[in-house]
Formats: C-alpha cells, structure tokens, sequence
C-alpha cells in the first residue's frame, strides 16, 4: 500500500485538477442571480438570526477572532463584514423596521455576490471561533453560512466545491470514490489479514468512513476496522452509503447536503442500526450529529457518535484496552472545529491521549478558542486560496512549535490533509498523525 | 410657550412614545419571527441555563482573545459605567426622576459627576476617531454608528455646558440639554443602541444553542 506521503501528493494532484477542470459560474442572468440569492436567505433566516442580524452593533472584535484576519490583516476579512449582504437584505426584507430601513439600504447585486465569494468560501472557515468572541453573542458563523447558501443559489460557488457538489449530487461518490474503489480497498485490507465487513444485511453500528480516508489514509480507515473488530461489535460499511462527507454542508446547497445525509439514514435504517458512527470527519459529524435531524425533518432513529466518543465507551465498559505505551512521547491534539467548537467533542479525545500514556500539550488557543486549520468547510479545495491558507497555517505552526511537543494529533482527515499540506509547503517536519490511528495501534492483542 | 416648556412638555412626552412604541415594535417583531426547533438530541439538557449563563459572561473580559481586543473592552466597559454615574447619581437627575418615580435616591457630589461625564465623553471621542480611522471599524461602518454615538455624546455635551452655565442662559442651556436627551430617546429604537434591549436574547442564544451542544459560549 501507498505511504500517506505519496498517497497525499496524488490526492494534491487530484485537487488542483479539478480546479482547473470545473467550469466556472452557472450560466444565468444577474437578475436571476440575485432573486435566487434572496430566495435562500428568505428561506433560511430564522427567528434566532433576525435576532443576531439586528443585534450587531459594528465592533468589530470578531475580527480578532479570525485566523484570516490575523494572518494578512485585511479588513475585508471582518467577520461581521462577511455576512453584510445579508444583513442589509434583511433590513431592506425581513426587519420589523424595514418600511424605514428600506429606502436608505442598498440592495444586494450580482455583483457583491461575486466579490462575497472569497469572503465566505475562501476567507472562512466556518470554524466559530468569532461566535466565542462576539460580546453581543452572535452566532456570526451561522449567518456567514447562509452567505454561503445565498451565494450557492445564485451559482456562485467556486468552481471547485461546486464540482464536487455536483459528484455527489450526481452520483454520490466523491474524488472519485464510488462503490467499486471502496470494495477494491476493501479487499486489500483482507489481504492483509484486516476484515472489514462490507453491506452486511443487518448490524448494530454502520460505520462511515470518507473519500479522503480511501484516497489519502487508508491507515485511518484499517486503523477503524481493528477498532471495530477489537470491540467485539456488529458493525458494517455499506457500498450503498459509506461516504461521511457532506458536501452540500460545504458548499451552502440545502437540498445536496440533505440528499447526502438521507443516504446515510436511510441505509442506517434498512440495517437497523442503533448507532452510525463518523470517522475522523468534523464537518461530517456536524452533517449527521447535528443537522442530520433538520435535515430530514424528523428526529434520528439512531444515535451519531464521533470516533472518540465511540472507543471513550468501548474503554469505559472494559470492551477495549491499551498497552502501556508511554515511552515519553508527547503529542499536541489539534481541535477541530466542528467536532470540537461546533460539535462538543472536546475531552474524549484528551482521555484516550492519556489513557495511552501519551502526554497531551495543548497549544495556547484549545477547544472553545482553539484556530480552526485554516482548510476546514471545504476551504482547502479552493485552488486560488492556497496562499492565503499558508498564511493562516503559520499561526497553527507557531502554535504547534510552541508547545514543544513530538507530534500533532488530530481527529479529522480534513484537518491532517490542510496541515500535512501546509507543512510540507511549509518544509515544517513535525509529523502529523492521526487520533484513530494511534489508537489502534495501542490496543492490546486481546 | 418658552423652548423650556416645549423641551419639558410635547417633546418629552412625544420622544417618550416613540422610545417606548418603538422598543415594542422592534423587539417584538424580531423575537416573534418563527424560530425553527432544533430537531437534534441535545448532549445536554441545560440550554436555559446555558443561555442565562452567557447573557452574564458575555459581559466579562473574553479570556484568550482579550489581548486583542483589550482596549475596545475596557474603553467600553469606562463609558458605560462612567455614562450611568453621570445619568443616575447627579442631583438634579435625581429630583426629575422623583418626580417621574415618586422615590429618589442620594446623589454623588458635582464633582464627581463631572468627571465621570468627562471621562464618558472623552472616551465616546476616541471611539468615533477610532471607528473613522480604523479600517476594520470603518469597512463595517454605517451612518447608524456614527448618529449613535452622537445622540449619545451630545447630552453629555449639553449637560456640561448647562452644568457649567456656559454659552447661554441656564434656561436654554436646559432646554437643549433636554432635547439632546429626547433626540437620543427617538434614535433609539430605529438604530444600535437597541442592542440595550437584544443583546439579552442575542446572548441567551448564542449560550443555549451552544449549551445544547455540551460548548460553553
């Protein structure tokens, strides 16, 4: 099997070819453009955002919040300027106080949802990290998501996470993973004495896993199905809905990003699973654990469960054991954002660091406040922002650096792709490891 | 009928609906659009007390961001108090709200009170130098943040000048102190300042929605 190394290089190559493949904006009038962008923040504004669209007083700390901020100060890159479109459309739209506010708001154009685009998609991250400044308490992510679902409608989204949208709108893979290549991977993990059971008629817990997983660590995805085996359980991976990822999240599309969590629910109910749990996914954990419920309308018949929370379980009820493994090793865990901010996962993975006697330091940003990659919500896809997620990655460098520690630990493939890239971009040695990977390797034989 | 008269009469009356109607309108009409259930299972069943929680804590220094934002916050925090001293504990304030409240409260000495004025309107004016001078301040800048903090800064202003019986007769002096007050009572409602009112359910969200997911906000 490949190394991570060149398996990395490949799926980079992959990367910028689809940059340079995607066609670029829908074809529609600008007019269509901007009754469609409307449309989406008529849809999506709830109660909850009109309260935080009329709340903003134009501080803005937030922006000291952001990674993209701090990294190239650019005041364009002020998280309350991200979602100003959107607030004036509700002020002009939506505001009690609209008949007033109307005549001295601009209207939104065509042409502010082009230049929102790099705002939103390449200048953000979705990570939250602002929400946790804002002395107003506004969830600023969520209104720079609809931004994105705006822009999405008006067929603004770059080139990039559109093509991949479509992938999966389409056909349902991503990157090019169907079914086959999963089965292929499959099979050379038997060969290697890994049994991985595939479309399994009825089990316990359907098992995700993620194209970059397929493509990029298959380690992580070997790494998963020893854990599974180790803990004795019924589980299965299905052909029929494997992909974690959620691309619709990503991009802003509502209905894609349904359509891709309604695979995952619909197989998990044909199995009659009680659990689906995410692999090493942030965005793909928030996808199901979070907004899979809204997605489908009703609420899940299953319980979601991040890969941390799962083995956390399995050791507390004795299912799973390590080996001793402290050899001095020490390893800095990398949050990221929405397993952890978004998602609440925060301790598990710390527990299972020291349950295998690895010692933990954290970097002086963690959890609630720790900065996102600088890659997340499909930023990293995004070719032309390659210079710009450099700049954000030496925040997460000098971070890192200054905990001293051996390695970097995360929980999410997104998360190790961007850095892996960043430091090798970067010529920056420090290995870049996987959570699910370290703990298999420390499970004890029997 | 004098300006005085007019300043103690119609325009306080009339400035005093429009806040009232106004704050009404605004906040009801913003809290009663639909909010949309949260279908997923909560990881913890706290969100009251999560929201509750961080209407407080949104108030106090923001921890591992404060080095950033350190002179915002406390610039902030200086004007704000320094403003509600000057509001509430000046003797003459005291006696209107008496008349209004049927109870009073004892004062702070003159002295006092035009410092903490003072301090409240020096500071009011490096935060609008600083909002047309900074770029990320003016990039998200609209006219609404410059009239607030005007309509702010101008009864400090007129209240000074009233208390120091310069420029006009004290009557005058009064009366433009009075209307200052009444044109910030009109503003109110239609501008930022309403963040008096919605920072409340603003923050009991942020806490609640995050809470919800075992994150303090």
């Amino acid at each position: 099997m490949n190394s991570n190394a060149e398996n990395l290089r490949n799926f980079r190559s992959r990367l910028e070819a689809i940059g340079e493949g995607a066609n670029g904006e829908d074809p529609m009038s600008d007019e269509e453009r901007v009754r469609r962008a409307g449309n989406a923040f008529l849809r999506e504004i709830n109660g909850r955002m009109a309260v935080d669209l009329e709340t903003c007083i134009h501080c803005g700390m937030c922006a000291e919040a952001c990674h993209f901020y701090e990294a190239t100060q650019d005041e364009r890159y002020t998280p309350a300027h991200k979602f100003d479109p959107l607030r004036r459309f509700y002020r002009r739209e939506l505001s009690p106080m609209r008949w007033l506010f109307r005549p001295f708001t601009r209207k939104v154009d065509a042409a502010e949802l082009r230049e929102w685009q790099e705002l939103v998609y390449d200048a953000c991250t979705g990570c939250g990290r602002c929400d946790m400044m804002c002395p107003m308490g506004i969830n600023i992510s969520e209104l720079i998501v609809v931004m994105r679902k705006g822009i999405a409608s008006a067929g603004l989204a770059p080139p990039e996470v559109q093509a991949l949208q479509n992938e999966q709108l389409t056909g349902g893979s991503l990157f090019g993973v169907d079914a086959a290549k999963l089965r292929e991977l499959v099979s050379q993990l038997k060969s290697q004495q890994i049994e991985v059971p595939l479309d399994q008629p009825k089990a316990d817990i359907l098992v995700l896993t993620t194209a970059v997983d397929v493509l990029v660590f298959t380690d992580a995805l070997a790494a998963l199905a020893r854990i599974m085996n180790r803990s004795g359980a019924s589980w299965t991976l299905s052909s029929k809905a494997f992909e974690a990822a959620n691309v619709g999240l990503i991009s802003g599309n509502t209905s894609a990003q349904a359509l891709a969590s309604g695979r995952i629910i619909d197989q998990a109910a044909a199995i009659g699973a009680k659990t689906v749990l995410i692999p090493e996914s942030g965005h793909a954990y928030q996808a199901l654990r979070w907004e899979g419920a809204d997605s489908s309308g009703n609420e899940l018949p299953f319980e979601v469960l991040a890969i941390s929370e799962f083995v956390t379980r399995e050791l507390d009820a004795g299912r799973l054991k390590f080996k001793a493994a402290a050899n001095g090793r020490s390893v800095t865990y990398h949050d990221p954002c929405r397993l952890g901010r978004h998602g609440g996962v925060f301790e598990e993975p710390r527990r299972l660091l020291e349950a295998m006697g690895l010692e933990n330091r954290d970097t002086e940003s963690n959890r609630r406040e720790n900065y996102c990659c600088g890659g997340g919500c499909g930023e990293y896809t995004i070719s032309r922002a390659a210079p710009l997620r450099q700049k954000v990655f030496e925040i997460k460098r000098r971070e890192f650096e200054n905990t001293g520690a051996d390695a970097v630990i995360t929980a999410c493939s997104n998360c190790r792709v961007n850095l892996m890239i960043g430091a090798e971009n970067a010529r920056w040695q420090k290995p870049i490891e996987s959570l699910v990977e370290t703990v298999a390797k420390n499970l004890t034989d029997a | 009928m004098t300006l005085l008269d007019f300043a103690r009469g119609p325009a306080l009356q009339w400035s005093m609906i429009i806040l009232v109607a106004g704050v009404l309108w605004r906040l009801g009409g913003t809290i009663l659009i639909n909010a949309k259930k949260d279908l997923s299972k909560a990881r913890k069943e706290h969100a009251v007390a999560d929201g509750l929680k961080t209407i407080a804590t949104r108030s106090l220094p923001a921890h591992q961001f404060e080095k950033n934002i350190r002179f915002q916050h406390f610039s902030g925090y200086a004007w704000h108090i320094a403003l509600f001293v000057s509001v509430l504990f000046f003797a003459p304030h005291i006696l209107f709200f008496e008349s209004v409240l049927g109870f009073g409260w004892p004062s702070l000495p003159n002295s006092i009170i035009l410092i903490t004025a003072a301090i409240a309107l020096a500071i009011l004016f490096a935060l609008l130098i600083r909002r047309a001078t900074h770029p990320v301040q003016r990039i998200i800048s609209n006219a609404d943040d410059y009239i607030s903090i005007l309509v702010v800064i101008a009864p400090l202003i007129t209240g000074i000048l009233a208390f120091a019986h310069l420029g006009a007769r004290y009557e005058t002096l009064l009366a433009v102190h009075l209307l200052s007050v009444e044109a910030l009572f009109v503003w109110f409602p239609f501008g930022k300042l309403m963040h008096t009112a919605l920072t409340f359910p603003s923050r009991y969200q942020a806490g609640s929605s995050y809470g919800r997911k075992g994150v303090r906000a």
